[in-house]
């Protein structure tokens, strides 16, 4: 019943290309398929299918880290930069927590702050604790939490496709992008910018 | 001076043509010169792969892949299944084993030193573990284990160099490490030199290893793994290639006369070393430790844990060779046998097979009847030829029968014939000479010449000498004749005995 | 998945099934085999209720007609890999080879969390397994017994080309829990926390970027291979895998003392 109607939506819409809408059920392979609900560092929740349209750099962190998350932000800020202004237009980065007991909106506001974090492109997120446990194991991401409140965790950032499909990672971390991986967003950009 | 000349002289037309590897350690250093590239850091590298990749040809044991044939490097494509099979270790005794192929030990690979190895580890889904591979021949983390960690029903890939030439043990290195390779998960990969190994006309792949289990040795039934036991090194079966009947029967191995074999030997452990040896064999070449350098003319070679060895021989003498780890209880209480068949003409100079089979009288009064039955003829009266015949017979062995052999043949050169003898027409008075009163220097029998010492045998009875004699007189195509008591008495007076010799 | 939870909420006892049983366990200080710099193996479990048998094909069966986006060939890939169920005879038959009684195997994680969430459960954590599996039927930890390991390792070697057995058929352990050994692997909620490298000898060489801290995990108690083996088996999994021996058990923090379900 559920596809039938999807079916019907997408006839309708196959008039009108716009970009962003979900015309289409998302590829079976697509991360956006989890509907837990998010909320930014502005407090504004959404879901992972929003994001849609654009490729993402996704990775998780958590803001009292002091070691290896500022070079995630790093990273990801090398990335960015290494993008020409019209490829920039079209990426969207995702930093998820992963201890959203204790980054709340107002921590992840801080820190968009403090890094300088354009948020009409970056988004700094949180979840609840079994949604993290979620996205981490969609996007390859492990961790543990310790007792002194830090995390173990593996680092890497992830690349996904309009569609929300992993296509590339890197655990290369530093303000000099892995060139694999920064030829894997361009690639992704120029496939999916422009109607 | 000369060493250094002949150094030189070997070492120049192995830098030029490439080959050999008969003399290394004279021709290491310009050999390893001439073989990396200029420009390229790494030793052993030997440039980027050329022409289209290849997939390796993989082979089961006992048998060995054919030589890569190659020249240059290439990019080689190795497909390795991992499987948990039951199959049999020994009659009626069954055992989980983990494999590499579905065999223990796994698929032998061959690649050539230089060639970029592209390697997929596949888990079948029956799997109930996860693995992965260690190559001792791969230099990087784990060996590759790191980079291959499989679940089952999943597949790893992972590239690297093969930088080093050898012959290298592979193994799944997945926790509990002892208990994967106690359960056969290695085999071996062979890294040919650049300028590949000589042809022989037989290679074979044979692997040790140990086996831990809670039953006793041959108790039929499944076998399940014992930890305690491998923890204690304690092994209930020591075998070579999975099965007490992987290599006997009618799996032998099987050669020819006068062929040229290499074994590629492998020792899986987990936790013994091998005192490899096959009986009747002698190796002219072992490459120990699987390594550049060879040793000649070995009889057992010492194989690590986690190491091998090349073997070559020739076989020369047709017969069954046993393979054995020569630390004995394990080969004939634990199963470490191996059998190779050579079938061909015999060469009894080499090996004559059983000369002389003579009575060895360990008891002489048991077989002195006959004499004892001629004494009382005698006595009686009624001594007959045969009487005679038979008691000279018994007591000819032991007592000349350890010179003149048993069918009076004697040892050329060394001891005269009696079989038709031509000796024996000098008449009986001078045969009952010799036998009293011993014979040396030079004599001329059957026109060949002796020059050697018998000695007196005048602790005979005249009644022993006579019947000696007459044996000797009507055996082995002699022209006949008889020997009497009296006779031997007569000699014995008028003849002088020699000092230290009985009356 | 949330929308129905609420639906489910009175439903769950008739879902939980006649099997599903629940079995209090005390919780409490343990040593781990997990040797985490941070807590020096011992870890401290909270009280917690574990199901007393895994879950069967004939409870999963309940679960995906239920919740239709989880049935074989709508579940999307992202959340369970293509051998999903792959040895039912249908998405709502599961047919000869996966008889009622026997435990539900090749479900992802994914699919293992939804099914707990829909019994207002979740699925384990690793200490609360380890916890629940270190007991014999006469003693909360048994591990030091070598044969405990033998009865475990003897599991281990036998190839799963035979058909499994159905849950409930080995003796409960000490907290009336069964099958913890000797039937299938299981599922744990932070399988993705064992930060293990797939080769366990370099112990005390941490890839630091890779596996940040990971220096701080080592192996205690090596002799302990029988639990070895289920971490190295956990650690080679991603979320969305299944195995022909991979099946799961929920848990659920302890209800207040007037709880619906025995």
């Amino acid at each position: 019943m559920m596809a039938l109607r999807w079916r019907l939506v997408a006839l309708l819409l196959l008039a009108l290309p716009v970009p962003g809408l979900a015309a289409t059920p998302l590829p079976g392979d697509s991360v956006y398929l989890l509907e837990d609900a998010f909320s930014d560092q502005s407090g504004k929740p959404f879901t992972l299918a929003e994001r849609r349209g654009k490729p993402q750099v996704v990775a998780m962190f958590y803001t009292s880290c002091r070691y290896v998350c500022p070079l995630i932000v790093d990273s990801a800020k090398g990335v960015e930069h290494a993008l020409s202004p019209a490829e920039r237009e079209h990426l969207g980065i995702l930093l998820v927590s992963l201890d959203p007991m204790r980054d709340d909106t107002a921590q992840l506001a801080s820190v968009a702050r403090k890094r300088k974090l354009d948020p009409s492109r970056w988004t700094l997120a949180r979840t609840e604790a079994g949604t993290v446990r979620r996205v981490a194991a969609l996007l390859g991401v492990r961790y543990r939490a310790l007792a002194d409140g830090e995390f173990n965790h593996s680092s890497a950032l992830v690349l996904l496709d309009s569609e929300g499909r992993v296509v590339a990672r890197t655990e290369r971390l530093g303000p000099v992008p892995d060139p694999a991986f920064l030829a894997a967003v361009k690639a992704a950009l120029a496939t999916a910018g422009s109607p | 001076m000369k060493r250094q000349l002949l150094a030189l002289a070997i070492a120049l037309p192995l830098a030029l043509a490439g080959c050999g590897r008969d003399n290394p350690n004279a021709a290491m250093d310009s050999r390893d010169a001439a073989k990396t590239r200029a420009g390229s850091a790494t030793p052993g590298d030997l440039g980027p792969p050329q022409g289209e990749p290849i997939n390796a040809i993989l082979s089961s044991p006992p048998m060995v892949p054919p030589a890569t044939g190659r020249t240059a490097p290439a990019k080689v494509i190795v497909n390795l299944e991992v499987k948990e099979v039951d199959m049999e270790m020994s009659q009626g005794v069954t055992y989980t084993f983990w494999t590499f192929g579905g065999t223990v030990p796994g698929s032998f690979i061959r690649v050539r030193q230089g060639d970029t190895v592209e390697f997929h580890l596949n888990n079948h889904p029956d799997s109930k573990m996860p693995h992965n591979i260690d190559l001792h021949g791969v230099t990087g983390p784990g060996g590759g284990a790191a980079s291959t960690f499989t679940a089952p029903g999943h597949s790893s890939q992972f590239t690297f160099k093969a930088l080093n030439a050898g012959l290298y043990v592979y193994h799944c290195a997945t926790a509990p490490v002892g208990m994967h390779v106690a359960n056969g998960m290695y085999g071996l990969i062979l890294v040919e030199p650049p300028e590949g190994l000589p042809a022989v006309d037989r290679e074979f792949y044979v692997m040790q290893g140990d086996f831990y289990t809670t039953t006793k040795y041959r108790e039929k039934g499944h076998a399940p793994f014992d930890m305690q036991r491998a923890i204690d090194e304690n092994p209930t079966y020591v075998l070579f290639n999975g099965s007490e009947g992987a290599l006997t029967g009618d799996n032998a191995l099987k050669a020819n006369v006068g062929e040229s074999v290499r074994m590629y030997v492998g020792n899986g452990g987990p936790n013994l070393i091998s005192s490899f040896h096959v009986i009747g064999e002698i190796f002219d070449k072992v490459w120990f430790e699987g390594g550049t350098k060879y040793q000649e003319n070995v009889q057992t070679t010492l194989i690590p844990a986690g190491g091998a060895a090349i073997t070559e021989f020739r076989t020369e003498v047709p017969g069954s060779y046993v393979l054995v780890d020569h630390s004995l209880f394990r080969a004939f209480n634990k199963g470490a046998l191996a059998i190779m068949k050579v079938e061909g003409p015999e060469n009894l100079e080499i090996y004559s097979g059983k000369e002389v089979d003579s009575t060895y009288l360990g008891d002489k009064a048991a077989s002195l009847a006959p004499v004892a039955s001629a004494a009382a003829a005698t006595v009686a009266g009624t001594l007959t030829l045969d009487d005679q015949v038979k008691a000279g017979q018994a007591l000819f062995a032991g007592t000349c029968s350890t010179c003149h052999q048993a069918d009076g043949k004697g040892m050329a050169g060394v001891f005269p014939p009696l079989a038709q003898s031509d000796y024996l027409a000098k008449g009986n008075d001078a045969l009952i000479g010799v036998v009293l009163n011993g014979l040396s220097g030079p004599v001329t029998v059957n026109g060949q010449d002796y020059n050697s010492v018998m000695p007196p045998m005048s602790q005979l009875t005249d009644d022993e000498v006579a019947n000696i004699l007459t044996y000797t007189l009507n055996s082995w195509g002699n022209p006949g004749g008889r020997v009497a008591k009296d006779e031997v008495a007569k000699v014995r007076a008028g003849t002088e005995r020699s000092e230290g010799a009985a009356h | 998945m949330r929308r129905t939870s609420a639906l489910l909420l009175c439903l769950a006892p008739a879902l939980a099934g006649a099997d599903a049983g629940w079995a209090p366990l005390p919780g409490g200080e343990f040593r781990s085999v997990l040797r985490y710099e941070d807590t020096g193996g011992v870890v401290k479990v909270a009280p917690f209720d574990l199901q007393r048998r895994p879950v069967t094909n004939a409870e999963y069966l309940a679960f995906v007609k239920r919740h239709p986006q989880w049935q074989r060939g709508r579940a999307p890939v992202v959340f369970a890999e293509p051998r999903y169920l792959e040895r039912w005879t249908g998405p709502l038959q599961p047919g000869p080879l996966a008889t009622p009684a026997q435990p539900v195997v090749q479900v992802s994680w994914f699919a293992a969390q939804a099914y707990c969430e829909a019994q207002e459960a979740r699925l384990p954590t690793w200490s609360e397994w380890e916890f629940a599996a270190a007991a014999d039927a006469t003693r909360a930890d048994a591990r030091s017994d070598p044969a405990w390991r033998e009865r475990i390792l003897a599991w281990y070697s036998v190839p799963s080309g035979r058909p499994l057995p159905e849950v409930g058929r080995s003796p409960a352990n000490l907290h009336g829990v069964q099958d913890l050994h000797g039937l299938v692997w299981e599922w744990v909620e932070d399988h993705s926390a064992m930060l293990v490298s797939g080769d366990n000898r370099d112990q005390g060489d941490p890839d630091q970027m890779r596996f940040f801290g990971a220096g701080a995990l080592s192996m205690d108690d090596r002799e302990n291979y029988a639990v070895l083996m289920r971490v190295a088996m956990l650690s080679a999994l991603e979320g969305r895998d299944t195995t022909r021996n991979l099946g799961f058990r929920c848990a659920r923090d302890p209800l207040p003392t007037k709880g619906k379900t025995p």
